[in-house]
Order: C-alpha cells, then sequence, then structure tokens
C-alpha cells in the first residue's frame, strides 16, 4: 500500500519534494481538517484549553526527558548554515554539500513535549491542568511509505497532568472518545500495546514496557496505528518539577491523533478520498 | 532484602522515609523505568538466580512484599507449611 507520491488536481500535479514529504490535494487536505475538527471534540469534552506549542524543542530540555536516550534516530535537527558558507550561497554556490551548525534545537517528535517543557516548574494543583493542541511532527525514519510513514506529520494531542488516578481515567476517556469516533466514520480499530520505535528495544525502557505497557494504540485493519493512548506515571512530573499541589510531582497521560493517518484509514475503508469525505462530512454533522 | 532497600535509597536519594512493603515502586517510579535491567541484575545477584523476563509479570516487581516473597524467599518463607 503505498500512497502515489504525485496527488492530481485536475491539470495539475502536486509533486513530491522528496521522500516522506506530501503535499496534500485539496480532497485530503479537506479530509484531515474535517477530521481534525472532529478529533478536537475530545479537548471539547475535557474543557482542555486549546493552545499552541513551540516549533523547535532544545536538544537540552528533550535530553532531561531521555528523548535521546530512547530514540536518538528519531529527532530531525535544525541547523543554520555558519557565517563562513553565507557569502558563497548568496553568489549561487549549492547549498547541497556545506556544513550546518547545530543550533541546540530540533524539530517535535511529538506534540506533547513542548507543552510539557512548558510547564516546568509549575503546580497544576490538585485538580490537575489539561492542555490540547495540534502540530506538525518529524522523524527520522528508515523508510516512507504514503500517509502511514510521512517524514512530518500532523500529530494533535491532549495532555493531562495531575494525580495518578486523574491520569488513568484521562487515557481511559480518551480510549472511550477514539472508539466512539471511530464507530461514526465507520473504521474498524484494534486496541493494543504500542510498540514504540526504541532505538534499543532490549534496553530497560523496553523491556519494562513490554512487562507493564503504558500506552496503546488503536490501529486501522492494515496495522496502521492512528491514536494513542500514553500514560507517564510521574516521569514528567519529577523530571521538570511539575506538581500537583499536595499530590507531589504530577503524573501524567496524553491521547494522541496521528492526523495523516486518520485520513490513510478514512481511504482505506472507504475506497476513495472522496468517499470518504462524503462519510466525513456526514458523521460530523 | 536490605540491599534491595539500599539501592532503592541510592536511586531516589530525596526519599524522606522509609518504603513501605506495599508501596508502588512501579508507578511511583521508585524503580525508573531506565534502571529496570539494573534492579533485576540485583535481584538475580542476590538470589543467585536468573530471572527469566517471560516468566514474570510486572506485580512480581510491583512492591517491597512481592519481590521478597517471589524471589528472595527467605529460610522463613521456605520453612512455612506448603500447603
Amino acid at each position: 500500500m503505498n500512497t502515489s507520491s504525485i496527488t492530481a488536481l485536475p491539470g495539475i500535479t502536486l509533486r513530491s519534494p522528496g521522500a516522506g514529504l506530501i503535499t496534500l490535494d485539496p480532497v485530503r487536505t479537506a479530509l484531515l481538517r474535517g477530521l481534525d475538527d472532529l478529533l478536537s471534540g475530545l479537548a471539547a469534552r475535557l474543557a482542555a484549553p486549546e493552545v499552541v506549542g513551540p516549533p523547535l524543542l532544545s536538544v537540552e530540555g528533550l535530553a532531561r526527558l531521555d528523548f535521546f536516550r530512547n530514540f536518538p534516530h528519531l529527532g530531525v535537527s535544525a541547523g543554520r548554515f555558519g557565517p563562513e558558507a553565507l557569502d558563497g550561497l548568496a553568489s549561487g554556490g549549492s547549498p547541497q554539500d556545506l556544513p550546518l551548525h547545530p543550533t541546540g534545537h530540533v524539530l517535535p517528535s511529538a506534540t506533547c513535549y513542548g507543552l510539557l517543557l512548558s510547564l516546568e516548574g509549575e503546580d497544576v494543583g490538585e485538580d490537575g491542568l489539561r492542555l490540547s493542541a495540534a502540530g506538525r511532527c518529524f522523524r527520522n525514519e528508515t523508510h516512507y511509505d504514503g500517509l502511514r510513514r510521512l517524514w512530518g506529520f500532523h500529530m494533535r494531542e491532549v495532555v493531562y497532568l495531575g494525580t495518578k488516578d486523574g491520569a488513568t481515567e484521562h487515557q481511559e476517556r480518551g480510549g472511550e472518545f477514539v472508539q466512539e469516533v471511530a464507530g461514526r466514520l465507520g473504521l474498524d480499530l484494534t486496541r493494543a500495546a504500542a510498540d514504540d520505535p526504541f532505538y534499543d528495544n532490549g534496553g530497560s525502557r523496553a523491556r519494562l514496557m513490554a512487562l507493564d505497557p503504558v500506552k496503546f494504540e488503536y490501529s486501522a485493519p492494515d496495522g496502521t496505528a492512528i491514536a494513542s493512548v500514553n500514560r507517564h506515571r510521574n516521569f514528567f512530573g519529577e523530571r521538570l518539577g511539575i506538581r500537583a499541589g499536595s499530590h507531589g510531582p504530577a503524573y501524567s497521560s496524553c491521547v494522541a491523533f496521528g492526523m495523516e493517518r486518520w485520513v490513510h484509514a478514512m481511504i482505506l475503508a472507504h475506497g476513495t478520498a472522496e468517499q470518504a469525505l462524503e462519510r466525513l462530512r456526514s458523521a460530523g454533522t | 532484602m536490605e540491599r534491595v532497600v539500599a539501592w532503592l535509597n541510592e536511586k531516589n536519594p530525596g526519599l524522606d522515609g522509609p518504603i513501605g512493603v506495599d508501596e508502588d515502586l512501579i508507578e511511583a517510579r521508585l524503580i525508573d523505568s531506565m534502571d529496570f535491567l539494573e534492579f533485576i541484575d540485583l535481584l538475580e545477584e542476590i538470589s543467585g538466580d536468573s530471572i527469566d523476563l517471560q516468566e514474570v509479570t510486572i506485580d512480581d516487581f510491583r512492591t517491597l512484599a512481592r519481590v521478597e516473597e517471589r524471589f528472595l524467599a527467605s529460610g522463613d518463607l521456605a520453612e512455612a507449611p506448603a500447603g
């Protein structure tokens, strides 16, 4: 199953600039936007205010969250040309082989990191805090596959920080919402423990995850995971000094949607992008 | 069991009291996921037996009471009536 890297528009083709990079055509764009509206319903239901996360994340912040220990291969770096390269570029030289200087920042690989890092040192109180955000996320992959596996994609998340029980409840309510929306859209999803792309699959965190799954994915019939619910125990609360009033370090959990993958799952279920859009419009009313 | 408690205290220098025998070590992350295999190594070293992760559940590691019962059964427990 490989979505064409060239999407058709009447008389016009939208070419891909490279592997894992796609310009969505108007129908798929309408699907993406419509699905995002529908999935934003979780934030409304849970009274999670909508925010916009930062477009870049500091490597120092991510290192404190063990990001590079777990996923050193995924990070897409934000480099910049050094002063020594600028004259050559300005006079028409090729940028292809010029070295990039690190900026200390990478593009987000998930929407929640930027939100969590923004809350460092805060007290979210006894009742906890929810935030909702959508953003473009980027991951280096060994292969790309249509809308299923992109270099950059949209991820919507609803994050909770608060008590241990609150984090579990957030995960449960998120899971119920996913199945409810899937039912309205005619999607048949399977729930299973997540198989996260840890760099070291035999490592400590991956082994504990196998014994005690904290993340579950909802997958389309072809195995594409389109949503996940994930709890982090009090990891982020401890690492970032985020407290939940008298409960101490906050427990957290999040519900995440891979938007292009929802588009893919809709087309898979309904045959064509046009039919998928028709189904989405009837489900949204 | 003293070595287990010492290990937990070493990993969690901020603890301000003793660890209860029924306290959830996993959920409270007194055993951090990055240290989980080190904890297994410690239990193997103390007990002298290897631990097959295919044959255990997370609950076997969840509390000090369970860890003792499952991996460090002392002479007292060994001498208890079997049934």
